[in-house]
């Protein structure tokens, strides 16, 4: 043990000694500390703004004047979508799913104004995040803190030397894998700190501690792998030179090229139709429904002949209830069925999509880590959709109790002309948003999940193998 | 370069040069495998621009199919008594922008916005912001396209076979044997012209492929044609300088003193800095200098003063309305029925009522284009990136030009049906066949005021970086020598073990 500790601290007294190295490192921190204030101070505007226009359209809800039950159907709400309160450190999918969604009668629209599409093209080359700097930029430090840290022992002529001394190979791989691995504590260190005191701070929705500890073991699993690969390659390199130049190499593979080439793949293995397939196909299977406001339609005249049947007699006059009323429940009904029908089909190929991502993250932990790092923030896609589901059951509950008040409190004679009072407004429920649950969306990601393992088990397992060969490398360093 | 000045025999010796050493570079295993990777990767980008292009294309005709069964099922349906308005507020007319050619190798935002808008009659600035149907996750992964692969894996390479360019003969102490052959100065020409000759290479094949792929015009057709050579031309321009400007980058850095080691970690260091800390950094402000509140506010707007209007009378519409349409100022419309002239009135006045935050949004989109446009010179990957998109005309800009072109052809088709409307003329009355169709919008800018700006950029900052190569190749030729032998190759390095 005392071997290890020693190694470890040969090793960062050679990484204190690197003015390259020791800059590098005041970088990072310095932008993971820029990162965390930037991402929060723009999403607490965000969340203001969100918030503020919440309560505009809230209000001007509850404040509509008399209205016939059937213009309210188009009036329509509003709602916003709330981030995660751990947005600000890994924003995730939200940036590219719309932040407000308009709910009327008959249709499902789509969220709009997503950020993304408020962004130039600088936004296509990655976003100053926490997340960037832990998944992208620190795995780079560490590479440039431990390419040389067993080349640079074997260039030198010190390895045999350490292991004369009575070092075992295995102990030097621990202690330099000790030694890299502090590097990246020390830059990591003040993106938590920052975080952890923000959230501290900051009042009103709080993150659970949970989501907090399921981030940094993801980040910390993630960034150890890298450290054991970095000490790896360093080991099983001829010259320093060519352990920096596999490991760049191995970087821009996994977390430059990977995540672009496995979103391309995804796309080209299950191609989505555009929006304007997606509208056309909707509206074709309408078709088959018919549509409520038209009384001729078959649809509904199949339904007319059931409810005269029903109550027992001869015209939609004569009912008890308002026949126009029913005629928008049920056709709100069908359609509302045929939409979701037509929405959970290009939800399977997101879903199909996000299944060929996940299983490139086992070749590239880059991915991987993403996928766990937006989980745990509870910014992924399950929280979107979440979103979605849930304004669509509200907007289904709103439209149907409004052709409830049609049905029962609306006159079938002279329908248009009456309006209800304004009171009926303020009953309506608010709409509240429900997070899906840390627990689900992890156990979500199996593949993932294992692919993070993967990536410390097989470094690992590559250091225990080389332990024997070590020695040998040593013997025939080139500056002999 | 410098070979005019070297006689014949010189000249022989220079093509010698450049063979040999292009030759040993290629022998390099993990130079080759890169090559093809890029190769590879370059070909399927390509090929998937391509795709990209033709799902543009189905999605237009698409929109364009949906739009005539969508007329012959309302006309069928209604009866001959009915009033056109009834039929236009369901009727979605498709204005589609096609893509260019060229936005096979700069995608820019094709895969957020959407080109194939369907327009109904009805207020404008809700339907104006429809987003596509991506897959967030997807999205948030970065998309790939040609210009991704040239602008910022292309560099990483041209990194790879430049950084030791002559550390790499120190270390190995072979500078003394090659100083036998050719002047320091000369061979160091030499050794770059090989690898400009091969990467040179490469950037061709990888654009030949992609044209091939694509179908892009090489020469010819008019300077403002979305699909125009002058855009061509540029784009490659603009990627060969591109491509420079690293080489000249890489040669500042590597004909220091300095180790293959911390050549490479500086060169490294600098890639990550110029392809993703600037862009990102500038991104972060652009977004905190210039909020755009108004996308939120204008939706509000836009419902609430549509919806107002059934609360009021007619002609308090009417007189709006009028305001933008006096030509229509002798038509009045009856307070107490309803009508279809009346009803799309009122439509107008929720478009009336967003405008202001409307036209807001705009103007902070197009300062953010603006800005981002002027600080990305600073930046040279970043300005060839935005100037790659304004020339495929899939920039920020052109997307506000669509959004225009959509709002032209709105009113167009006001236009149009306002005196059926009026008239409250029944279905069998309108021509559908002089319907107007949508006019895709001109890309935005001029070509060279797209392409200038960028390529003036690059070429100064590949000044620069030679300036400071050529004043170390002139004043410290004996420095270089002195550094040669290969033992001082890691100068921060020491063993600090050995202080203990």
């Amino acid at each position: 043990m005392s071997n290890i500790l020693l190694i470890a601290r040969r090793q960062v007294g050679a990484m204190r000694e690197d003015r390259y190295l020791v800059f590098l490192l005041g970088l990072v921190a310095a932008l993971g500390i820029v990162s965390v204030l930037a991402a929060r101070h723009h999403a607490a505007s965000e969340t203001e703004q969100r918030a503020r226009y919440q309560a505009v359209v809230d209000r001007q809800w509850a404040q509509q004047p008399e209205r016939h039950p059937h213009r309210v159907i188009h009036y329509g709400f509003l709602v916003f979508r709330e981030e995660a309160p751990l947005a600000f450190f890994d924003p995730g999918v939200g940036a590219f799913a719309g932040t407000s969604l308009f709910l009327e009668g008959h249709r499902q629209n789509s969220a709009s104004f997503g950020d993304a599409r408020h962004a130039t093209a600088m936004l296509s080359f990655g976003r100053l995040t926490p997340a960037a700097v832990l998944g992208l930029l620190l795995p780079l430090l560490i590479v440039a803190a431990g390419f040389a840290s067993v080349t640079g022992e074997r260039e030198k002529g010190t390895l045999p030397l350490i292991l004369a001394q009575g070092a075992t190979p295995a102990q030097i791989m621990a202690g330099k894998a000790l030694g890299v691995g502090a590097a990246a504590v020390v830059a990591a260190l003040p993106i938590a700190l920052v975080t952890a005191a923000f959230v501290a701070a900051g009042g009103g929705d709080q993150p659970s501690i949970a989501r907090m500890l399921a981030l940094a073991a993801t980040y910390a699993a993630y960034l150890s792998g890298w450290v054991l690969l970095t000490v790896l390659v360093s080991s099983r390199s001829a010259s320093s030179r060519a352990a920096l130049a596999r490991l760049v190499a191995i970087w821009v593979v996994l977390c430059v090229a990977a995540p672009r080439l496995g979103g391309s793949l995804a796309n080209a293995l299950h191609p989505m139709p555009s929006r304007a397939q997606f509208t056309a196909q909707v509206e074709e299977a309408q078709r088959q429904v018919g549509d409520s406001h038209n009384p001729d339609d078959p649809f509904f005249s199949a339904l007319r002949d059931e409810y005269l049947a029903r109550y027992q007699v001869a015209s939609v006059e004569e009912l008890p209830v308002n026949w126009a009323g029913v005629v928008s429940r049920e056709g709100e009904a069908a359609t509302s069925r045929i939409i979701e029908q037509q929405h959970q089909q290009l939800l399977a190929v997101h879903r199909r999509q996000d299944r060929v991502m996940a299983w490139l993250g086992l070749l590239s932990p880059h991915l991987a880590a993403r996928d766990l790092s937006m989980a745990a923030a509870g910014t992924g896609p399950e929280a979107v959709e979440a979103f979605r589901s849930q304004a669509e059951a509200h907007r289904y509950a709103i439209i149907q109790r409004l052709n409830d008040l049609h049905t029962h409190e609306i006159n079938y004679e002279n329908d248009r002309a009456q309006r209800l009072a304004r009171q009926h407004w303020t009953e309506f429920p608010v709409f509240r948003q429900d997070p899906p649950s840390l627990r689900g969306v992890l156990a979500d990601r199996p593949v993932s999940l294992a692919a993070l393992g993967l990536w410390i088990a097989l470094p690992l397992a590559g250091l225990g193998l080389g332990r024997k060969r070590l020695p040998r490398v040593g013997a025939d360093r080139p500056s002999r | 370069m410098r070979a005019g000045k070297v006689g014949p025999s010189g000249a022989r010796a220079w093509t010698r040069l450049i063979r040999l050493d292009l030759s040993r570079v290629m022998r390099s295993g993990g130079v080759t495998m890169a090559a093809v990777l890029l190769l590879g990767l370059g070909v399927y980008a390509g090929w998937q621009g391509n795709r990209r292009i033709q799902a543009a294309e189905d999605a237009a005709a698409a929109a364009e199919t949906a739009y005539r069964d969508q007329l012959a099922h309302l006309i069928s349906r209604y009866p001959p008594t009915t009033e056109a308005g009834e039929l236009l507020y369901y009727l979605a007319l498709p204005a589609s922008q096609p893509l260019s050619r060229l936005s096979a190798l700069a995608s820019g935002r094709t895969e957020i916005e959407t080109a194939n808008l369907r327009i109904r009659l009805l207020a404008l600035e809700g339907q104006l912001y429809e987003q596509e149907t991506l897959n967030p996750r997807l999205a948030a992964a970065g998309h790939l396209d040609l210009s991704f692969v040239l602008i910022v894996l292309l560099p990483l390479f041209v990194l790879a076979v430049t950084y030791d360019i002559v550390s790499g003969e120190r270390e190995r102490g072979t500078w003394d044997m090659a100083r036998l052959f050719a002047r320091p100065r000369r061979l160091l020409a030499a050794k770059i012209g090989a690898r400009v000759i091969l990467v040179g290479g490469l950037v061709t094949a990888l654009a030949l492929a992609g044209a091939s792929l694509v179908g892009a015009p090489l020469a010819g057709t008019s300077p403002t044609d979305v699909d125009g050579g002058g855009r061509t031309g540029w784009a490659a321009a603009l990627i060969a300088l591109h491509t420079l400007f690293w080489f000249a980058l890489c040669l500042g850095v590597a004909t220091g003193r300095r180790s293959s080691t911390a050549n490479a970690m500086i060169l490294v260091g600098a890639w990550v800095v110029l392809t993703f800390l600037a862009p990102a950094a500038l991104s972060l402000a652009n977004a905190v200098l210039h909020p755009v509140p108004e996308a939120l506010e204008l939706t509000v707007r836009q419902r609430q003063g549509y919806h107002e209007a059934w609360d009021l009378p007619p002609s308090e519409t009417m007189e709006d309305f009028y305001k933008d349409y006096p030509e229509w100022s002798d038509q009045t419309v009856p307070e107490d029925e309803f009508t279809w002239a009346w009803y799309y009135a009122m439509n107008h006045r929720g478009d009336q009522a967003a405008r202001d935050a409307s036209l807001a949004y705009r103007d902070v989109l197009t300062q953010r284009d603006r800005w981002a446009r002027r600080w990305s010179l600073l930046v040279p990957p970043l300005a060839t990136r935005l100037a790659l998109d304004r020339l495929a005309a899939t920039d920020l800009a052109s997307q506000l030009a669509y959004q225009d072109a959509v709002r032209r052809y709105h009113e167009r088709l006001k236009a149009h049906f306002l005196p059926i409307l009026f008239a409250a003329a029944p279905i069998p009355q309108v021509d559908w066949e002089r319907v107007p169709a949508f006019e895709p919008a001109a890309p935005a800018g001029h070509v060279s005021q797209a392409g200038f700006p960028a390529a003036a950029s690059l070429v100064l900052a590949s000044i620069c970086a030679l300036l400071v190569a050529g004043i170390r190749a002139t004043w410290a030729p004996g420095r270089v020598e002195a550094a040669q032998s290969g033992l001082t190759n890691r100068p921060g390095r020491r063993i600090p073990g050995g202080r203990r």
